[in-house]
């Protein structure tokens, strides 16, 4: 082991670490709400993403106010009751994948794998673990996940009058498309 | 050689924690500033009571509004129900093509009045920066349609009058927001010589948030000709918002609801106990929906 292989090790793993950053500014986030009585949807892709290959790490980061709903309505009340986004005018989540080696970056393939980390709405931070594909095509890298948002771990206080309307678990789809950081 | 290593080893756990950090800082890179924000939902319908607020309906909604003011409460309260037994009401439909352009017909029964009304948004409030006020214009055209009993034969044009409304309009915190109204009316028929055809006034308005979902409202209009016949117009009111309608119950000594007659023709006073119980109701139509955003594909 001499000092200048040593030293190019090092030099290497830093460089690899800036180009291995790839992400997303237009990533793609949706509510959905279903009850027999009514369905609501909430689309937007504004939302920001980073995601590091090298250490398995994904963050994301969205604008309240950039979801749109059907009902213009919907969308006033969704930020000014509950979601409260005056307040808290942004949504994230910070983690890291809990089996980065699922994943080979270098090869075509549709890859499964979970993503564990903090996960903060409205104000109120949780610990989660959801399920998260990676479809690799060509260079392309392409995060989907899915998951479920209990409007009660989250401070989201749902009024009686319109309970049977609002949907106590909210679906969540994430679709994100990367491109390299240096671009 | 082994305490080479050690240093190496610790240079590079601080370089992978110095990147957790630098993940959060790309993203908000990535984010980049805020856009320019715009203060929502400074009122919770398009009127405090009587009187027009900065809000109105978003592009592509409709909103229908019905309204009624009861009879008096102080003329035998009880055996008339509290003016419950009668009712004026108005009935008006409005439409935005665009986010800052409102227009629409109204029904009173005030002098069988219909009337158009066109609303612009001039300037929003803006978030940490911009505009401090939203400024809003208002006019309505008015058609009396009651039949004449004064024998005399009169032009169309002597059944017009006209209201205008400027609206400032401020946000101050999350509970509280008030308005200032600059307005003028005019007659183009007026009773006698000596009253203008032009009547000023300047309307007050504030609303105070109880709750996510009701408010309390209070409204006034002083005007500047001041006839021994008629007083200002003073409500008081309560938002209550239930998902797509947005109720408005309220006190008020003006029982009309057609623009010129509320703002300056109002005969009931509140010192005499002329008030009258009313409510707006007002709900939402949708007839274009916004764009949703597209998922990402791959290519």
């Amino acid at each position: 082991m001499n000092k200048t292989l040593l030293f190019s090790v090092f030099i290497f793993t830093a460089l690899g670490a800036s180009a291995q950053r790839l992400i997303a500014k237009d990533a793609f986030i949706r509510f959905y709400s279903s009850t027999p009585m009514e369905d609501i949807e909430a689309t937007t892709n504004t939302a920001v993403s980073v995601l590091d290959k090298t250490s398995g790490e994904v963050a994301f980061q969205v604008s309240i106010k950039n979801f749109t709903f059907d009902r213009a309505l919907m969308q006033e009340h969704f930020n000014e009751n509950y979601l409260e986004s005056e307040k808290y005018p942004k949504a994230s989540f910070q983690g890291k994948l809990v089996n980065p080696s699922a994943v080979k970056w270098g090869k075509d393939g549709v890859y499964s794998a979970h993503l564990k980390g903090k996960m903060n709405i409205h104000g109120v931070e949780r610990e989660i673990t959801t399920p998260v594909t990676f479809t690799l095509k060509s260079g392309q890298i392409l995060l989907e996940s899915t998951f479920y948002v209990q409007c009660v771990d989250y401070n989201i206080e749902v009024p009686t009058l319109v309970v049977a309307k609002i949907a106590e678990k909210i679906q969540v789809s994430v679709k994100t498309k990367y491109v390299p950081a240096s671009k | 050689m082994k305490k080479f290593f050690g240093i190496v080893l610790w240079f590079l756990s601080v370089s992978v924690q110095a990147q957790e950090e630098d993940l959060m800082k790309l993203l908000n890179a990535v984010e980049g500033p805020a856009p320019k924000e715009y203060v929502s939902a400074t009122f919770k319908g398009s009127r405090v009571v009587n009187l027009q607020t900065n809000e109105m309906p978003a592009r592509g909604v409709g909103q229908l509004i019905i309204s009624h003011r009861f009879g008096t409460i102080n003329k035998e309260p009880l055996y008339n129900f509290f003016g419950l037994d009668v009712a004026q009401m108005r009935v008006e439909y409005s439409y935005s093509p665009t986010g800052w352009f409102n227009y629409g017909w109204g029904r009173s029964s005030a002098n069988k009045t219909y009337d158009a009304f066109t609303k612009v948004r001039l300037f929003r409030q803006g978030h940490g920066g911009g505009s401090p006020v939203g400024i809003v214009w208002y006019s309505s055209s008015n058609i009396n349609t009651t039949k004449y009993s004064d024998g005399i034969d009169h032009y169309f044009s002597d059944r017009l009058s006209y209201a205008h409304e400027l609206i400032f309009a401020r946000k101050f915190n999350e509970t509280f927001s008030m308005e200032v109204v600059p307005s003028l009316v005019h007659f183009n028929l007026v009773e006698t010589p000596d009253v203008p055809n032009d009547q000023w006034g300047v309307g007050v308005a504030a609303r105070y948030k109880l709750g996510n979902r009701t408010a309390l409202t209070a409204e006034y209009l002083a005007r500047a000709y001041r006839p021994e016949a008629f007083y200002d117009p003073l409500s008081i009111g309560l938002d209550v918002e239930t998902g797509g309608h947005v109720f408005q119950l309220h006190v008020s000594n003006a029982r009309f609801m057609n623009d010129p007659s509320w703002m300056m023709q109002t005969p009931g006073s509140w010192v005499k106990g002329d008030l009258y119980f009313g409510f707006n109701l007002s709900r939402v139509f949708t007839h274009k929906a916004p764009k949703k955003a597209q998922a990402p594909e791959l290519l």
